[in-house]
């Protein structure tokens, strides 16, 4: 075998992407995985006839170093966030996941939506004592929860109990939305709902 | 990232991949089952022995996650190559899952393998077809 020149302008290149896109992780667990992708490539690379095509083949298969930072890093938020119950760290997730396929992007407008409309209820929650005839209206102006210009032409459906209906739907819409998208995480990999003990300092 | 190995038309194509990729974790664990490996060579018993065409940006992410579930365990060692490698090994709970994986799958196959019996399996004796 060639002693085959184990640095390269494209290795290199790379692992400088793959370094700033992996900014985010622990050093610790940053090198760890630059050491081995590292590895990887000379190993490829090395064993091949035509070098220069082996590390093109190599990197090609890498993806690109923004890409497979994505993917580690969405591996383990996945991985954290289906056993989390903070809307936050789930709806970051899914914005991680998104970037990666159609699922994560289903995934992101449920959460988008779920969150966004518990928050809207909530704000109409609080808003409520202030301006009272904020409602939940029918009529020639809309349905939903507005504030009509011409109450004589429409409906007003909860009157007092506005507040704890509004407050018990947002409640049961966040708790819904989030154990669906717990469930859409657990389900990506099938088979994939393992205890785990070690939830360790490697992920973000 | 993924490639099926065959193609057998782009429906037949997405659902052989889809089922290719759930048994994905499964066949990583049951490489590691009996030896130590590094990340080529998992990635070589993938695509030799289980025809699994993992694309290495996709393999190296999932057995990252497959270590902070406490399912692998990793180790750097010097090769011979000059530059030493990240090997890894199944932990005891790494084993304890691979087994519960390999004892469905089992069950789910033989009963599908039944399922599917008459359109792939004995050849057609008595002509019943017709």
């Amino acid at each position: 075998m060639t002693a085959a020149p184990v640095s390269d302008l494209r290795i290199e290149t790379y692992m400088n992407r793959l370094e700033s896109a992996l900014r985010g992780v622990s050093p610790e667990y940053r090198n760890d995985i630059l050491r081995e992708i590292r590895a990887h490539i000379t190993d490829s690379a090395e064993h091949g006839v035509d070098y220069a095509g082996a590390v093109d083949r190599v990197l090609r298969l890498l993806g690109t170093p923004e890409d497979l930072a994505a993917r580690y890093s969405t591996e383990c938020q996945l991985e954290r966030a289906s056993r989390s119950f903070s809307p936050w760290l789930i709806l970051s997730t899914c914005w991680q996941w998104a970037k990666l396929g159609i699922k994560g992007t289903l995934a992101f407008f449920v959460a988008v939506i779920g969150y966004g409309l518990a928050l809207a209820g909530t704000a109409s929650v609080f808003l409520k004592p202030f301006s009272p005839r904020l409602g939940f209206w029918s009529g020639p102006e809309g349905f939903g929860i507005i504030v009509p210009d011409h109450p004589t032409v429409m409906h007003e459906w909860l009157g007092n109990y506005f507040i704890p209906v509004i407050a018990a739907a947002v409640f049961m819409f966040a708790i819904g939305t989030t154990q669906l998208l717990r469930r859409m995480m657990r389900k990506r990999t099938p088979g994939l709902s393992i205890p785990s003990q070690i939830q360790n300092l490697v992920c973000l | 990232m993924y490639m099926a190995s065959n193609s057998n038309g782009d429906r037949g194509q997405n659902w052989e991949v889809q089922l290719r990729k759930g048994c994905l974790e499964m066949a990583i664990l049951a490489n590691l089952w009996q030896s130590r490996l590094y990340g080529l060579e998992i990635l070589r018993a993938l695509s030799g022995k289980s025809q699994l065409e993992v694309a290495e940006g996709t393999l190296y992410p999932i057995l990252s996650r497959l270590k902070a579930e406490g399912l692998l365990d990793s180790e750097w060692v010097e090769a011979e190559a000059g530059h030493p490698r990240k090997y890894y090994w199944l932990t005891p709970s790494g084993r304890r899952r691979a087994r519960e994986m390999a004892e469905a799958w089992n069950e789910f196959s033989e009963r599908l393998t039944v399922l599917v019996q008459p359109i792939v399996g004995t050849p057609r004796a008595g002509g019943k077809e017709r």
